[in-house]
């Protein structure tokens, strides 16, 4: 079976079981591994991509159910040379530690910040719930995304 | 450079060069790797926790699809383990845990190799498990070795017998005779924990091949050197026909301190000729992790109305599961965490690591002393209730300070506990208590003090000075998360040499161009290879300056390393670029390089009152001082930590960023470990938590920002002065929620996970005692030597 989809803004077919996730035909088929398998089942966000403007976990999508969908990934999110607010804060706060759990949750608050540009600290944190870390102990990186408001002079 | 300069410049936040890639999802972990050519393997495990196999035919799973070859317990002849080679790879006629691997299958696609795992015959005549220590205990326990005495001894010293499988123990001083004083109180406890999950995100993972008739290994491991050994060993050829390098680790907290599925592939890539992928699917990580032991704890302390500690005996019974493993080694740990913390009169100690068919345990962050700091800690506050005396002034007066004995006679440098539990008291006083509904909750507070140590042992290093004037660091030193390798080696030899850390190329492990190393754990990274790493420096600077001090016509002593050149010391500008005196040396002798090492530095203990313990005394011992506010739901038993404070010894701290963040990590780590983190067995001997729907570490609405001060100039063989600080912050967090909750409720706290349900029948009860009748109040009874 052939699926066709848009990865990265660059069009794509994927021939095969159409039950197959998302994240795995991006890790196998294209080699994407920016997004992690880390629980496969949708608890940790290590996998978040944008399926058509959404934050969404790649291990709980059938491929076979994204037949003309629009997909970014984190390979996809900014050119190189480039960094968007999220990951911009995030670096010049030293917060990333083993980083397996960055790619992800780069995925969902960029999106989040997409659609908030001045969030609280209450709903920064609201909106991370989703994406686990198991090394940071998440206040550092909630204090890294809160100075992003700070810096644009958007303070709440 | 002279020493004190070096301090000074190493200290800074430097950024982690790694966080980049990282962000932009480009960093290559070990399950990132792998090309066409790599084929998958999966491993076939037991579904029973105990029996003897009866038949293991793979031929219909060699003929499936996309199938290459299959590996069994013939291919992997050797046994392994620490202490004793108890460990066969594959199960060797019998299993002994749930999840034992028995045969491993490499095909052209996982779900190839998945199908064919299907078609592999085995038949298991089941016997019934011994599933707790209790049982294993049991007069007529069944032996889970029966020949354990025949197996191979790699450390010699040890009590071991029936499902014992190891025994260290600690004897000093007349224990009996101040029990049986008269102006004494007996404080006597029982203390249970379960085992906590590691989590690291990135599951344990390897890629193997087999290239010009040597292994090379590619693997996700905090411990190249032991996965080089231990693939040897099992598969008995010479270690240095395996080469182990190591991708960055997608997080490790001593889950991957050992050798795990690194000889499956490395079997398959032989049979089959090409790279061989094993990843753990997240199922595995759970069922068969090398989690943080469940242990049992009983403890006895004779007191004086005084507040004085004159005797004290402790049990501790650690779950080393079906194979003696690291546990084995950390039976060592007891000595120094249950005799730590305080001043002692006489103690007896012992630590057993018992045999159960369940999965083998392992380290993980602080191993050992996370629960024995929560029994001793609770121990010491129901001490201040028996004889009435305030928790706090009760530990100012009997922590461990200069010159005090350790448990096995060591002797402490340093007055370091004391000071910093003052230190606490102006943490405290900055903030007002919180506050809670009374109507709603119940508040408790708690201060708990801590003793762990840095992990020493050898190390090695090389640093070759480059032409362009960067220098290229090359040790078997591992980037696990914690930034050791991108931060705080690159400062110290950046300071060496009066670099920039930015021109410091760290190179990733390799065991064919690096020295042997004891691995990235215990807090030792960036106290031994940063020694060995520092005594590199000094080759390189000497050799520096003998050519410098003719060009410069200044006596070496004189001269100095800074911003990149060679200066007169004092007289910025008077010298040359670095670049100038490195070409002149590779015109009279080459180019410049300098190798250093490192080992544990040995700190002596008393003769003879320490037996089966792999270090008798700790080289470099570090503090920790927690405080926490805790409200606990009369309703629904769950508790919320309303404040958490840290003072911390990192002996110098070079990077107060980084630590900073080590410090909020480990404490939400431990707040897991305290609070939801529970593992149980079922009557199969199979681990209930598959995944993260079932086994809850804390996310982002679970935490709070730690309040942290650091306390710097606590004595320390380190370089620079330095302590490793990523293990120790998560030491005392059972501890001091435990000790706060059982203030808020005014019960017994015997237990851990706090999970809502324990703590509501907690409360419910009018007074509960947890009794560990299989360890006896006669301390001896317990004890094999």
């Amino acid at each position: 079976m052939a699926i066709r989809l848009t990865i990265n803004g660059e069009k794509q077919v994927f021939h095969g079981d159409p039950r197959t996730s998302l994240l795995e035909v991006l890790r196998d088929t294209f080699r994407l591994t920016g997004a992690k398998d880390v629980c496969g089942e949708g608890f940790c966000g290590t996998c978040n991509v944008h399926i058509n403007g959404e934050a969404l976990p790649a291990c709980l999508r059938p491929i076979g159910m994204l037949e003309g969908a629009e997909v970014t990934t984190i390979e996809g999110l900014s050119p190189m040379g480039t960094f968007n607010a999220v990951q911009a804060a995030l670096e010049k706060h030293d917060v990333v530690q083993c980083g397996m759990c960055f790619p992800g949750l780069v995925m969902t608050m960029s999106k989040f910040f997409e659609t908030n540009s001045n969030p609280s600290r209450a709903e920064i944190k609201s909106a991370m719930t989703g994406n686990l870390c198991r090394c940071t102990g998440y206040e550092l990186i909630v204090d890294a995304l809160a100075s992003i408001a700070h810096e644009r002079g958007l303070v709440q | 450079m002279t020493y004190l300069q070096a301090q000074n410049n190493a200290v800074m936040d430097y950024p982690r060069r790694d966080a980049s890639d990282k962000l932009r999802g480009r960093t290559k972990y070990t399950v990132d790797q792998g090309g066409l050519e790599t084929l998958h393997a999966v491993l076939v495990r037991s579904e029973v926790a105990s029996g003897k196999i009866i038949q293991l035919d793979a031929k219909a799973a060699l003929e499936m699809p996309g199938v290459r070859g299959i590996a069994t317990s013939v291919d992997a002849p050797g046994s392994h383990g620490l202490g004793i080679a108890d460990h066969p790879i594959f199960a060797d006629g019998h299993v002994r845990y749930h999840g034992e691997p028995i045969a491993a299958i490499a095909a052209k696609t996982r779900r190839q190799a998945l199908e064919a795992a299907k078609k592999v015959v085995v038949k298991i005549e089941a016997s019934k498990p011994n599933l707790t220590m209790a049982q294993s205990l049991a007069k007529d326990a069944r032996l889970i070795h029966p020949d354990w005495e025949d197996y191979e001894i790699l450390y010699d010293g040890a009590a071991r017998g029936g499902n014992i499988a190891w025994e260290a123990t600690v004897r000093r001083g007349d224990t009996q005779a101040e029990f049986d004083r008269d102006d004494i109180t007996v404080v006597e406890g029982c203390y249970r924990v379960g085992r906590q999950n590691h989590v690291s995100f990135e599951p344990r993972a390897v890629i193997a091949s087999f290239e010009d008739g040597r292994f090379h290994v590619i693997t996700s491991t905090q411990v190249p050197w032991t996965v080089r050994h231990v693939t040897a060993k099992v598969l008995e050829i010479p270690e240095s026909h395996v080469r182990v390098t190591v991708p960055p680790v997608g997080g490790g907290f001593g889950l991957k301190f050992d050798c795990s599925l690194e000889p499956y592939a490395a079997i398959l890539a032989k049979k089959t000729g090409q790279p061989v992928s094993l990843i753990n699917s997240r199922e595995e990580e759970m069922l068969t992790c090398l989690c943080r032991e469940n242990a049992e704890i009983r403890l006895k302390s004779a007191v004086t109305k005084d507040g004085e500690i004159v005797a004290r005996e402790g049990t501790v019974l650690m779950d080393a599961g079906a194979y003696g493993g690291e546990q084995v080694f950390l039976t060592t740990m007891t000595a120094h965490t249950l005799g730590g913390n305080y001043r002692l009169g006489a103690a007896k100690i012992a630590s057993q690591a018992v045999y159960t068919n369940t999965p083998p345990n392992g380290a993980f962050r602080a191993c050992n002393g996370v629960y024995n700091t929560f029994a001793l800690e609770r121990h010491t506050d129901e001490i201040c209730k028996a004889i009435g005396m305030d928790p706090v002034a009760f530990r100012k007066l009997n922590v461990v300070g200069d010159g005090s004995l350790g448990a096995t006679g060591q002797v402490f440098e340093g007055d370091v506990l004391g000071p910093m539990l003052d230190r606490m008291d102006v943490l405290i006083s900055k903030d007002s208590p919180a506050e809670v509904d009374t109507s709603e909750y119940l508040y408790g507070r708690a201060t708990t003090v801590g003793t762990w140590f840095i992990f020493v042992g050898p190390s090695a290093a090389t640093v070759n000075l480059n032409a362009d004037g960067s220098a290229t660091l090359v040790t078997s030193g591992v980037e696990i998360g914690s930034g050791t390798m991108m931060q705080s080696l690159p400062q110290m030899v950046g300071a060496d040499l009066g670099i920039h850390p930015d021109n410091v190329i760290v190179k990733t492990a390799d065991t064919d161009a690096s020295g042997r190393d004891l691995g990235v754990g215990g807090g030792r990274t960036t106290v031994s290879i940063g020694a060995a790493s520092t005594a590199a420096c000094a080759e390189v600077r000497d050799k520096l300056f003998e050519i410098a001090s003719e060009l410069l016509q200044t006596a070496t002593n004189k001269l100095v390393l800074v911003n990149g050149r060679v200066e007169i010391a004092g007289m910025a500008g008077s010298g040359m670029p670095i670049q100038t005196v490195i070409a002149e040396a590779e015109a009279r002798n080459g180019p410049i390089a300098g190798s250093g090492a490192f080992t544990a530095p040995g700190t002596p203990a008393m003769p003879g009152c320490a037996a089966g313990h792999f270090i008798d005394a700790i080289d470099i011992p570090v503090f920790a001082v927690h405080d926490c506010e805790v409200a606990v739901h009369k309703e629904t038993g769950k508790v919320s930590v309303l404040s958490y404070r840290v003072v911390q010894d990192v002996g110098r701290a070079i990077n107060p960023r980084a630590i900073r963040s080590q410090v909020q990590g480990g404490v939400v780590q431990g707040m897991g470990y305290a609070l939801s983190e529970e593992i149980t067995i079922n009557d199969k001997g199979c681990i209930d938590q598959d995944g993260f729907e079932t086994y809850k570490i804390p996310s982002v609405g679970d935490v709070l920002p730690i309040d942290l001060d650091l306390f710097e100039g606590a004595p320390s063989a380190g370089p620079l002065g330095t302590k490793g600080a990523g293990e120790v912050p998560i030491l005392n967090v059972g501890a001091s929620i435990a000790c706060a909750v059982a203030n808020a409720t005014g019960k017994k706290v015997n237990e851990l996970p706090l999970t809502p349900p324990r703590v509501l029948e907690l409360m419910s009860e009018d007074s509960r005692s947890l009794d560990l009748e299989h360890i006896q109040s006669d301390w001896e009874k317990n004890v094999l030597g």
